[in-house]
């Protein structure tokens, strides 16, 4: 198994993580009864993120950021594994990934400003670096 | 480089990782940066050219969670075909027309090209399978 296999790996477990950071408390917040009914507007008052608290929505917007993040990441990885193009650039660039969509989500829940930007940029730096490597 | 699946596969992540790009670039333009680099507790709703690369972006990314599966299936398997190639070809054709028609509001068109480009997929899933 190639390091980026292994960090793609964790990337999943991360972002299992992440769901159940933020369905413990949007399920404590809503009670059950409104997050297990089929999440009518009319009938919750509203998008469901706005009625959550603001830490529970950061949590909730970290996920859905990580889902974008998570997508475009396997298909770098994909792509660098069934080409043999795994160098310990790509290594490092897949840690360096995991490493930023971990920092991510305090940064998003703590509101660390700018750091959460940065951060973020990080991650799709790593990414876009080796889709560039498998591309040359 | 449009000879594989896999390179195809590749070239639309860079265009997905491009158009995200551009949108946030968009964004520096037109919001300010306080709003941007604070956690954005208060939903902004992006007007006018930059919601629709908003909306195409995530459509974009529904796109590639959809492809990735079977380009993966096909290459791991040696299925590559002279139809799977074209199939995957006429994806990528369709995602990148999907965007200037989506962003420039060309009704029809954009609607044609996401038809062409699910079709595709669907015909990959089919020869992957």
């Amino acid at each position: 198994m190639t390091p980026e296999l292994t960090v793609l790996a964790l990337a999943g477990l991360l972002q299992v993580l992440q769901y159940v950071l933020m369905s413990v408390p949007a399920n404590m917040e809503l009670g059950v009864g409104k997050t297990a009914s089929p999440r009518d507007r009319e009938r919750l008052g509203g998008a469901i993120e706005d009625l959550l608290s603001p830490k529970t929505a950061r949590l909730l917007r970290a996920l859905n950021n990580h889902f974008e993040g998570l997508i475009l990441f396997t298909l770098a990885v994909v792509v660098v594994t069934l080409s043999d193009q795994s160098t310990p650039f790509t290594a490092t660039c897949a840690w360096a990934y995991l490493a930023a969509r971990v920092a991510y989500v305090p940064a998003y829940y703590f509101g660390l400003s700018p750091w959460r930007s940065v951060i973020w940029f990080v991650g799709f730096g790593a990414t876009i670096a080796m889709l560039i490597s498998a591309l040359i | 480089m449009l000879t594989s699946e896999l390179s195809i596969l590749l070239i639309y992540g860079l265009v997905t990782a491009i158009t995200l790009g551009l949108k946030t670039t968009g964004m520096m333009a037109s919001i300010d940066m306080g709003y941007l680099l604070s956690s954005r507790d208060e939903t902004r709703t992006l007007q006018g050219m930059l919601g629709r690369l908003d909306r195409a972006l995530n459509n974009s990314v529904v796109a590639l969670a959809l492809i990735t599966p079977p380009i993966l299936i096909i290459a791991l398997r040696d299925q590559s075909s002279a139809q799977s190639l074209l199939a995957a070809q006429v994806f990528l054709a369709a995602r990148i027309v999907y965007l200037p028609a989506y962003v420039l509001g060309i009704i029809g068109v954009r609607t044609l090209v996401w038809t062409g480009g699910f079709l595709a997929t669907l015909v990959l899933y089919f020869l992957a399978l």
